[in-house]
């Protein structure tokens, strides 16, 4: 008999040898869908940067995954989180190392269909799926995990992985500009400074605090100068520059800042050298919607750069890309109190989210992307949305309306953690970048 | 002999202070920091300190300055507020001590400030009226109106004094209302605070009132950043003005927001030293707020290149850009 606190509330018990089969299957698909993800985007770009073969190397999971547990050997503490609301410097600040626990297998969906129905978002279902046969690394190796309850899905998602540890949900207030929303989310972010102070032992002084946000703003400043470099013609290619991007959620932030700085100079000598990724009429395409994690859902971006007539992706506007990186946390007195408001502030109020309201009803976003397309001269725009994500579905026809306005097509793209539509969907694909290279011509 | 002594070793130290000034900016100048606007605002508050200090050595500079922050105001803004005014520098030296405490800033409610904003007007009406109001408390006996009007005018009571309250260096050339040796200390407003509350009160009260007087600014700005900005008299012209449609062409030197660029990540509101909302609130161009003294900290601070602009005349004189450069921040 378990007592209560033992029993899961959500969670089947599996046959063991069911989950051992399952894992060495699914890990086994991952590791050919890595390599070959890593061999696609080779070809596609004959030369590319050699900055690339560091996030090659990161962009498997053993290596980092090694030095996690090292580092938990030494009594350091990891500290998951699912959206990127999730203060990263509070948990730098406590000598903790944060990761980003979201999953992107397709097979590990499947598997999450046995706990939640099929149309919650598979981005919420692969990551129950992989927890079942604990086929993240991340996600098994986090002592705990930070969950900020921004859609449906990842407020039961919380519940559901509690099962397995600790989870501190985070309410985050969905109006976005208003004085009481503020308070609660600062208020919020004490508690969870509370929490991982606990966890960790170590007391977050306003020391590590400043140093912990001066290593982030570095790392913005790095990102930032990758995003400026793709202004021009294409220097790298969209899937690299995103790989990059998706590193920083589990990678040291230092060694990821410092490699990043590195791929920048280089880039910097290519441009200047006039040597592009690829053609410069390429025509240039902007993606937005629900994240696309590494490794698997990798398909859109290697579509569209993979398609005939090619396209590349310059910009992005996805929570698993530029902006996990773009909005830094802006001081204004190293006091204690005014840190953990800047870092409130940066979180809820930057966002472009789309679970948020505000007076103007997110317009943020809007402008996020009227800034890139005019900034980052975008011809085209995808707007990519995975079943069940409603949020993201909702509002494409505000988007739409804006882009129609200044004559930027826009195509949504709605498709599944599935292998099964990239036939039919390079069709699509293939035939919007058709148009664009037209519209170009002309 | 003393006081000649006096003379000499002031303005040796102004002289002092101004090549110290020089060699700051050389400084900063080399080590890149000539964008950290916070650094040049504080160089320029107190160059501007010590020139006020020499003009108040001659009455006609006064007069000079006076037109200056009447006129002035019209073009630039409240440019003089926001770099220039002495008593600005007082309450940035209390911020730049308390922080060194490591306390942190009150804020005032919203509402509140904008009510503040409003008491200028009233503070700037009771100086001016007052000596006429005197003038009738006061029967005329056997002079005439025009002339006892005259003597209140030009005699103790100057109401245009009001406006350049705030300018009275802490030490002054004349005889200032406290003496240590033969330097005479002053603080802004205090003369006209005696000044007025000596037709009702006696000696002793009023020394009371002066002392309350300055504690209270002292103690308000060390909680409250730039705490008199939020009603000081001297910033109404440019207010005023603005508050009429067809002077809305009259500021040449203006804020500038580009909507799209903007994320709304509120650092604007935030580091605001009179909390101004306008910046953040509005959906971009031409920022008209009047509480706002072009200190120009938001577009320091601001991550998002040319989000923030100010302009003069349509050119653009400073932006915001993608500051993040760690440590140098503050």
């Amino acid at each position: 008999m378990k007592s209560q606190s033992e029993e899961k509330k959500y969670m089947p018990e599996l046959p063991e040898k069911e989950v051992e089969e399952l894992r060495k299957n699914i890990t086994a698909t991952s590791q050919r869908v890595v390599a070959e993800n890593i061999e696609k985007m080779k070809k596609t770009d004959p030369h590319r940067p050699e900055g690339m073969k560091y996030f090659d190397e990161i962009a498997n999971f053993s290596m980092r995954e090694k030095e996690i547990r090292e580092a938990k050997q030494k009594g350091k503490k990891v500290i998951g989180y699912t959206c990127l609301f999730a203060p990263i410097e509070l948990i730098l600040a406590a000598d903790a190392i944060p990761v980003r626990v979201n999953s992107g297998w397709y097979d590990a969906s499947k598997l999450g269909d046995r706990i939640v129905p099929v149309e919650v978002c598979p981005v919420v279902r692969s990551t129950i799926g992989a927890k079942m046969i604990a086929l993240s690394p991340y996600l098994e190796l986090s002592d705990a995990l930070i969950s900020v309850l921004t859609c449906d899905g990842m407020t039961k998602l919380g519940e559901i992985l509690s099962d397995y540890k600790p989870v501190w949900a985070m309410s985050i207030p969905r109006v976005k500009d208003s004085a009481q929303s503020t308070r609660l989310w600062i208020e919020e972010i004490k508690a969870v400074k509370g929490q991982i102070e606990a966890l960790t032992g170590n007391k977050i002084k306003s020391k590590q605090l400043k140093s912990a946000i001066e290593r982030t703003q570095k790392a913005t400043k790095a990102f930032r100068r990758l995003q400026e470099l793709r202004k021009g013609p294409p220097v790298i290619m969209g899937r690299d520059a995103m790989l990059v991007n998706q590193t920083y959620m589990w990678d040291d932030i230092d060694r990821w800042t410092e490699k990043t700085e590195a791929l920048c100079d280089e880039l910097e000598k290519r441009a200047s050298k006039k040597d592009w990724a690829c053609p410069p009429d390429t025509p240039r395409v902007l993606v937005t919607g629900t994240p696309m994690i590494w490794p698997d859902n990798w398909k859109v971006p290697t579509l569209v750069e993979e398609a005939n007539p090619q396209g590349v992706l310059v910009a992005d506007e996805l929570c698993s890309g530029e902006r996990l990186l773009y909005d830094p946390v802006g001081v204004d007195e190293w006091s204690m109190s005014d840190m953990l408001n800047a870092i409130a502030e940066r979180y809820l109020m930057a966002s472009t989210c789309p679970c948020f309201t505000s007076k103007d009803g997110n317009e943020d976003r809007i402008n996020w992307l009227l800034n890139k397309i005019k900034e980052w001269n975008i011809q085209g725009v995808i707007y990519y949305v995975v079943r069940g994500c409603m949020l993201y579905a909702m509002e494409y026809t505000r988007v739409k309306k804006v882009l129609d306005r200044m004559s930027i097509p826009v195509y949504y793209l709605d498709t599944e953690y599935t292998r099964e539509d990239v036939g039919q969907m390079k069709t699509r694909v293939e035939a919007f970048l058709e148009m664009l290279s037209a519209r170009i011509d002309i | 002999m003393t006081m000649e002594f006096l003379g000499e070793f002031l303005k040796v130290t102004v002289l002092a202070g101004l090549a110290l000034a020089g060699i700051l900016v050389i400084l900063i100048w080399k080590k890149g920091l000539a964008t950290r606007v916070t650094y040049l605002r504080f160089l320029v508050q107190v160059v501007a300190m010590v020139a006020v200090f020499y003009m108040f050595t001659y009455p006609i500079w006064q007069l000079v300055l006076m037109i200056v922050i009447l006129v002035l105001p019209l073009f630039l803004g409240r440019v003089f507020c926001g770099w220039i005014c002495p008593f600005a520098l007082y309450m940035d030296a209390i911020t730049l001590i308390r922080k060194a405490a490591k306390v942190r800033y009150r804020l005032l409610p919203d509402k509140l400030n904008k009510s503040l904003h409003n008491l200028r007007y009233v503070l700037l009406l009771v100086f001016l009226l007052l000596p006429f109001v005197l003038v009738l408390l006061d029967p005329p006996g056997s002079l005439d109106l025009a002339t006892l009007l005259a003597l209140r005018l030009g005699g103790p009571f100057e109401p245009w004094r009001v406006v350049v309250g705030p300018i009275i260096p802490l030490v002054v050339p004349w005889v200032g209302p406290l003496a240590i040796g033969e330097i005479y200390f002053s603080y802004p407003y205090v003369q006209e605070v005696i000044l007025y509350s000596q037709v009702v009160f006696n000696e002793l009260a009023v020394n009371i009132i002066a002392v309350v007087f300055v504690a209270l600014t002292f103690v308000g700005s060390f909680f409250v950043r730039r705490v008199w900005c939020r009603f000081c008299p001297t910033g109404s012209s440019i207010a005023v003005v603005n508050r009429f449609k067809g002077f809305k062409w009259a500021p040449l030197l203006h804020l500038d927001k580009d909507e799209e660029k903007c994320t709304k990540c509120g650092i604007c509101k935030r580091v605001c030293p009179v909390q101004v909302t306008e910046v953040y609130e509005q959906k971009g161009g031409k920022i008209n707020t009047s509480m706002c003294m072009l200190c120009t900290r938001c577009v320091e601070m601001c991550p998002y290149e040319d989000c923030l602009k100010v302009k003069f005349g349509g050119k653009t004189v400073f932006k915001s850009r993608n500051w993040l450069e760690p440590s140098t921040i503050e």
